[in-house]
């Protein structure tokens, strides 16, 4: 036996050592996004610009008189159509940057060429996608308090219930949203490329969880899918705190709901990635771009 | 625990092969006939395979520099890449430090520092000491260790001006500094290093031998992948030579230059090559190998000839070459290389 005297290996893993490697992930995910200027811009227009386009089209249709507009708030039981419509496309836009950051979170490491290079250290592999999450989460509330901050101070919506109770629907939603980005992250690293699952799920949410109408003014066949889908619960759940002042016990069946979802959908997010992760191993699909 | 810093016993992988590239024919597409054919339409079809790594047998001795060298494509790559825990062997078994790379793989990961081909392994938009404290939390390096560690290798390195600056900003040669320093960042006592000094300047290139010498003199087992033929005859204590997923020779440097010591090396510098001039060198009894190659993009060819009798082939050479065009230009008879134990495992040049 060769009696070279070796160097003593540094780390040590355990919860702490693994905690402190998500804490990494989050900060590295974080710093990086901060150092591309562009977001700023990114944060304060687009929370206007995609609400605009069903707040304009509203108007237009409402007639001279406007009065198209009281239908539409007779119909909805809203009292407030501007912040009915921008609750609908922020969530919207919530699942939609979630597909595109989250679901692309590891595939965009592949192309930089990192991803190898993280999976080369003992870290708890599932980290990475949590950690990038975890900065997602935060910029997505920043992307949410901006939101309603412009429309407050720009259009005067006011909010006539608990925001409390509304962020506590939107935290309950965070499971499914961000499990359904688990899975999307982990099918694009086989699949390479995702677009056409990014417009369907979109497609989806935009048609049949009444982003800028009620739910029950689809066909029975439509709202039977849309009974499937968590945004459904969490567009009704926060249009009812923020706007109807619902109470805790009326938010129960959205919250439950949402819940129930988020455990489904963080399953589902988390074995689809032990698949892949498993799989890419035997195919080498880490490495190949 | 292994006597080996890493031991791989009859390693293979395979992958799935793009289409007409497989190297096993479907099993049992021959025999169907069209009426099976019909009824078996809905089944997935039997996966056609490529063998990158073909039984592969290494022992690398604690503190030992080991060279694997081969042409791209050879598969020195993906062993490197099983080694690490990166790939899944398709059969055979792999052990670092006693660990197995399968059954094990986060103690392979504790003990292993891996630098892959490429200078993309780090983050251009983290500076050069972020990056490193980024990678010592990944490796579980408690925090006020992982401070001075990171603080040492900056000097080691000599980054410390820079250390603060972005890596977009960095020279290649400086990246693959960094990337070496996360490589070391846990102490591991086992080394890959796969195509360390591609892309590098040549100082930076010497610069980073001589760092891969002192790490041997540290203690560090190094596993090194190159197809630099002089790297890895001055670095290696010993080399493996790997074409088409084999080892096809495993030994010191100076043992593999001796298999080929009866032979004589008669390099040729070629204006106006054809590639019938070749066919008629190789038609000569006294010529064993022959590879020729262009220089640079004038018409100038290098061709490599081994033989036992350079006396007695030399006149039939150059009467052979003197001819439609075809000119000598330079004639030398050198000690066999690296490089020409290769062509004469191989009968071809190591950067085909």
């Amino acid at each position: 036996m060769n009696t070279t005297l070796q160097p003593q290996v540094l780390g040590k893993t355990g919860l702490l050592s693994e905690l402190r490697a998500f804490y990494a992930v989050l900060r590295r995910e974080w710093v990086i996004f901060i150092r591309y200027p562009s977001w700023v811009i990114a944060l304060l227009i687009w929370p206007l610009i995609f609400p605009m386009m069903y707040i304009l089209t509203a108007r237009a249709l409402s007639g001279p008189d406007g009065s198209g507009l009281k239908i539409f708030m007779a119909n909805t039981g809203a009292n407030d159509f501007i912040g009915y419509i921008v609750v609908g496309s922020t969530v919207w836009m919530w699942q939609n940057i979630v597909l595109w950051d989250v679901g692309f979170a590891l595939r965009n490491e592949q192309m930089r060429g990192t991803l190898e290079s993280n999976w080369l250290s003992p870290t708890w592999r599932f980290s990475y996608l949590l950690g990038a999450t975890g900065t997602q989460v935060v910029s997505m509330f920043t992307f949410i308090l901006i939101t309603a901050l412009e429309f407050g101070l720009l259009f005067g919506v006011r909010l006539h219930g608990n925001p409390w109770l509304a962020l506590l629907v939107t935290l309950a939603a965070i499971p499914s949203i961000y499990g359904l980005g688990f899975a999307f992250a982990s099918l694009v690293i086989t699949l390479k490329e995702a677009n056409t699952f990014v417009f369907l799920v979109r497609g989806l949410v935009m048609i049949f969880c009444g982003i800028t109408f009620p739910v029950t003014l689809l066909p029975a066949w439509m709202q039977s899918i849309a009974q499937w889908l968590p945004q459904t619960y969490l567009i009704h759940g926060v249009r009812a705190a923020a706007f109807a002042n619902a109470s805790l016990v009326e938010l129960l069946p959205d919250l439950a709901a949402l819940l129930a979802f988020g455990a489904f959908w963080m399953l589902v997010g988390y074995f689809t990635f032990i698949w892949m992760e498993r799989r890419a191993r035997q195919t080498g699909a880490i490495g190949q771009y | 625990m292994s006597d080996f810093a890493i031991e791989a016993t009859q390693l293979v992988k395979q992958f799935p092969a793009r289409a007409g590239t497989g190297d096993k024919p479907l099993e049992g597409e021959a025999s169907q006939g069209p009426e099976k054919k019909r009824w078996q339409f809905w089944k997935k079809k039997p996966q056609a395979l490529f063998t990158a790594v073909n039984g592969v047998n290494l022992q690398i001795q604690r503190g030992e520099v080991f060279g694997l060298l081969g042409p791209n494509g050879a598969g020195k790559s993906t062993t490197i890449r099983m080694i690490c825990t990166l790939l899944e062997p398709t059969s055979g078994t792999a052990t670092v430090n006693g660990f197995d790379v399968v059954k094990q793989a986060n103690e392979v990961r504790r003990n292993l520092g891996t630098v892959l081909a490429g200078e993309r392994s780090i983050y251009w938009k983290l500076s050069g000491r972020e990056n490193l404290e980024y990678f010592a939390a990944l490796y579980h390096i408690p925090a006020a260790i992982a401070k001075k560690r990171v603080e040492e290798l900056i000097e080691r390195m000599e980054i410390k001006d820079r250390a603060n600056e972005l890596v977009e900003k960095y020279s290649t040669g400086m990246r693959q500094r960094i990337a070496i320093a996360k490589a070391l960042l846990a102490r591991p006592p086992i080394l890959l290093l796969d195509e360390p000094t591609l892309g590098l300047d040549p100082q930076a290139a010497r610069n980073l031998r001589e760092l891969i010498a002192t790490l041997k003199a540290e203690g560090h087992t190094i596993l090194l992948t190159t197809h630099y033929m002089e790297e890895a005859d001055l670095l290696s204590d010993r080399i493996g030579i790997i074409d088409a997923g084999k080892v096809i020779a495993l030994d010191t440097p100076a043992n593999l230059k001796a298999r080929i010591e009866q032979q004589e090396i008669i390099k040729l510098e070629v204006s106006g090559w054809q590639e019938y001039v070749g066919e008629k060198l190789r038609s000569i009894s006294e010529v064993s190998s022959l590879v020729a190659r262009q220089q640079g993009e004038a018409d100038l060819w290098e061709v490599n000839l081994q033989s036992h009798n350079s006396r007695a082939v030399l006149p039939k050479i150059v009467e052979n070459i003197s001819q439609n065009g075809t000119r000598l230009v330079n004639m030398n008879v050198v000690k066999p290389s690296l490089e020409d134990v290769f062509i004469h495992l191989t009968g071809k040049a190591l950067r085909d």
